[in-house]
């Protein structure tokens, strides 16, 4: 018997959703939900069997759906996580969880009797997860300094319009894909950032309202160190530049795209290969957690730290100052 | 017609990283080292390891300093003593008349440094300090910018690892790293230097901003003597232009050789990377093992190379090397405010009496 799940949204993340919980063998997406009913179903389309619909009431209401997968705006993440978790459905949601600590502390609280796992896609990265594996085995010790540096050439879509600047929508550049680096850096130290100071600059228009390009200095509990750098400053769309480097108390670990084999053709430009197929593992782990096979990769405790961190770099990008991160321990520490 | 005589070149103090210069130079023919002194008044380790140099060199050790002051036995002094020391040693050098080179860092602080710019001022004599802006794989990246190919630079990222495996082998003693009476700092004095270096050469633009967070997570000479054994720095440079730097001595470097360095440069229109480990060739035994070897060898070495002899000719010939005490003076001055920033846990403005940045937006146009 098919385990059926609903994708709530019909933006450009929904459709990676939809086309991997579908690769998904036992998963039976019954539903994708979206304000334009029109594109919902279009994404539908892609999933055999599954209804388009307007009506959340309907996709909650239906007891045969074990679990949701929010992809809508992330304003609305919370919103939706409340009425998913009362409700009584697992819940999957997309990154950034939340745009504070009050909205993600209110969703963990709400699906208390179920489960909350929130799409943290860099951690199912082949490369991402061989550098956490050798971390969890203890190969270099204990982790204590890192540095993240993550260049692309992506530009976000809607020209002015984009929600991406919008800070009200994405919660500034530190919240929306600082949440990547952050959540890994809290993952592979497993401790708590406790001051971050975040310096930006626009890269492809002078006027952005939120800088596409900005690093983070990160200070642990423990005193451990990271210097996480993203940047949309690579000319080309699909290039990317990423070098991960951990230095812990008995060696190091690093990955760099540029060592990754690569395709280079007037045809296609893919992902580097370190990169590849993210989606499909995390969503397939979801599953297993849903279902009892797996114990969550992605914690709340982890998740709220790193979003901790986001606001304070945010903080740290409006006040040109230094920001002590809101307390926010893990609860499992090493 | 007869060769040029050779240029006579002299120690004052043997104990950080004489040996490494002196091997260099005594396999060039166009330099002759002829003698390493040290202060009568020195602690005594200091004397026996700067006897100990001369003996390794198998030049005369001098007992005192004002026996090798003196432009009729040599045309070039050297400075290799602790970088407490380097200041002064390098003011005697140019009071005596003589061109004079100090190892990194020039001095301990930026008033030290205008003690030696005032000496050199009235001497004339040219003073070089030793850096590593002839690393092959930063004047790569720096033609590229000249050249145009990358537009204008936006932000660079800079890498800066010791290995702590070389750490006994590339250090002396390691109270010359460790304690601030002989080092003057921790590894942010030590080493922070380069990368802002490197910034600087690459952009043209001067640090008027540094956020520096440090730490000591790995090495316990370095707790014992409450130095930092690693940071991460934010930068403004001029123009908006933002870069960072990630430094420690770690206990395994991602890197080959005692020191590793590597850039990634955002520009306008393109961007660009350096290692100085790379190019590199990879050897593969019969026991599986893998041996990576840079083009050019162990960087430490091959940017010396390219290095020291061509500045100690250029300050026998009374030409004042590139990289000036000037430019020595300004990166001191930023790791001063990487100090100041470190302490105060904010930013700090450099080449300012402003002691932190007072809150403002930051993310505007």
């Amino acid at each position: 018997m098919s385990l059926r799940v609903a994708v709530l949204g019909s933006g450009a993340i929904a459709k990676d959703h939809v086309t991997a919980l579908r690769e998904v063998p036992g998963v039976e997406i019954a539903y994708v939900y979206g304000s334009d009913l029109a594109r919902a179903q279009s994404l539908a389309g892609l999933a055999p069997g599954a209804v388009a619909t307007t009506e959340l009431d309907r996709v909650l209401g239906d007891p045969s759906v074990h679990g949701v997968d929010i992809v809508n705006a992330t304003p609305d993440h919370a919103a939706f996580t409340l009425r998913a978790g009362e409700a009584g459905k697992h819940v999957h949601v997309e990154k950034p969880a939340a745009l504070n600590l009050a909205d993600f502390d209110a969703m963990v609280s709400a699906t208390a009797g179920t489960s909350l796992m929130v799409g943290q896609t860099v951690r199912f990265q082949p490369s991402v997860a061989t550098v956490a594996k050798a971390v969890e085995a203890g190969e270099v010790g204990r982790p204590r300094l890192a540095h993240i540096t993550w260049y692309t050439g992506y530009v976000w879509p809607a020209g002015w319009r984009g929600w991406q600047l919008d800070r009200a929508k994405s919660g500034g550049h530190p919240v929306h894909n600082g949440s990547h680096c952050l959540d890994l850096a809290v993952w592979l130290f497993q401790r708590t950032p406790v001051r971050v100071f975040a310096r930006s600059f626009p890269s492809y228009a002078a006027g952005m309202p939120v800088h596409d390009s900005f690093h983070l200095t990160v200070r642990f509990d423990d005193d451990s160190l990271a210097l996480l750098e993203i940047s949309y400053a690579l000319r080309k769309q699909a290039d990317m530049l990423r070098r991960i480097v951990v230095s812990g108390t008995g060696g190091s670990l690093a990955h760099s795209t540029q060592d990754d084999p690569g395709l280079t053709s007037d045809g296609a430009r893919p992902a580097p290969s370190s990169v590849e197929g993210a989606m499909n593992v995390q969503l397939a782990h979801w599953i297993d957690v849903i279902t009892g096979r797996a114990e969550p990769v992605v914690r709340v405790d982890e998740v709220r730290a790193a979003l901790a961190a986001g606001l304070a770099g945010q903080e740290s990008l409006d006040t040109g100052r230094a920001v002590d991160v809101a307390p926010s321990p893990l609860v499992v520490t090493l | 017609m007869t060769a040029p005589q050779p240029v006579r070149v002299g120690f004052l103090s043997g104990v950080r990283h004489a040996l490494p210069y002196a091997d260099l130079l005594g396999k060039d023919a166009r330099v002759e080292i002829v003698g390493v002194a040290e202060g009568y008044d020195a602690p005594a380790w200091v004397r026996e390891d700067s006897e100990a140099a001369a003996r390794s060199m198998g030049v005369r050790f001098h007992q005192d300093l004002p026996s090798l002051l003196d432009p009729e036995l040599v045309d070039v002094l050297v400075v290799c003593s602790e970088p407490t020391r380097h200041a002064s040693l390098a003011v005697a050098a140019l009071e005596a008349g003589l061109p004079v080179l100090v190892d990194k860092p020039v001095a301990t602080t930026s008033k030290e440094v205008e003690t030696i710019q005032q000496a050199a001022a009235l001497a004339g004599r040219p003073v070089g300090i030793v850096n590593r802006l002839d690393s092959p794989a930063v004047q790569r990246l720096r033609r590229w910018v000249d050249a145009g190919h990358l537009g204008l630079p936006l932000h660079i990222d800079a890498e800066w690892f010791a290995g702590g495996a070389h750490f006994a082998t590339s250090v002396e003693r390691p109270e010359l790293v460790v304690d601030p009476a002989l080092s003057g700092g921790g590894e942010l004095l030590n080493f922070l230097l380069y990368p802002l270096d490197y910034i600087r050469h690459l952009t043209g633009l001067e640090v008027v901003e540094i956020y520096c967070e440090a730490a000591t997570l790995f090495n316990e000479p370095h707790r014992a003597s409450g130095v930092e054994d690693c940071a991460v720095v934010s930068l403004l440079l001029e123009r908006g232009v933002t870069a960072t730097v990630t430094l420690g001595r770690v206990p395994a470097a991602p890197g080959l050789g005692p020191v590793s360095s590597s850039l990634r440069l955002l520009g306008s229109h393109g961007h660009a990377t350096a290692d100085d480990d790379f190019p590199q060739v990879r050897r593969y035994d019969t026991e599986g093992g893998v041996q990576s070897m840079p083009v050019e060898g162990p960087s430490s070495v091959a940017i010396l190379r390219r290095f020291l002899v061509p500045c100690i000719l250029d300050l026998a010939a009374g030409r004042q090397p590139n990289y000036s005490l000037a430019d020595a003076h300004t990166s001191l001055a930023v790791t001063e405010a990487a100090y100041r920033s470190a302490q105060l846990n904010q930013p700090v403005r450099v080449g300012t009496d402003v002691q932190t940045i007072s809150a403002g937006p930051k993310e505007t146009a």
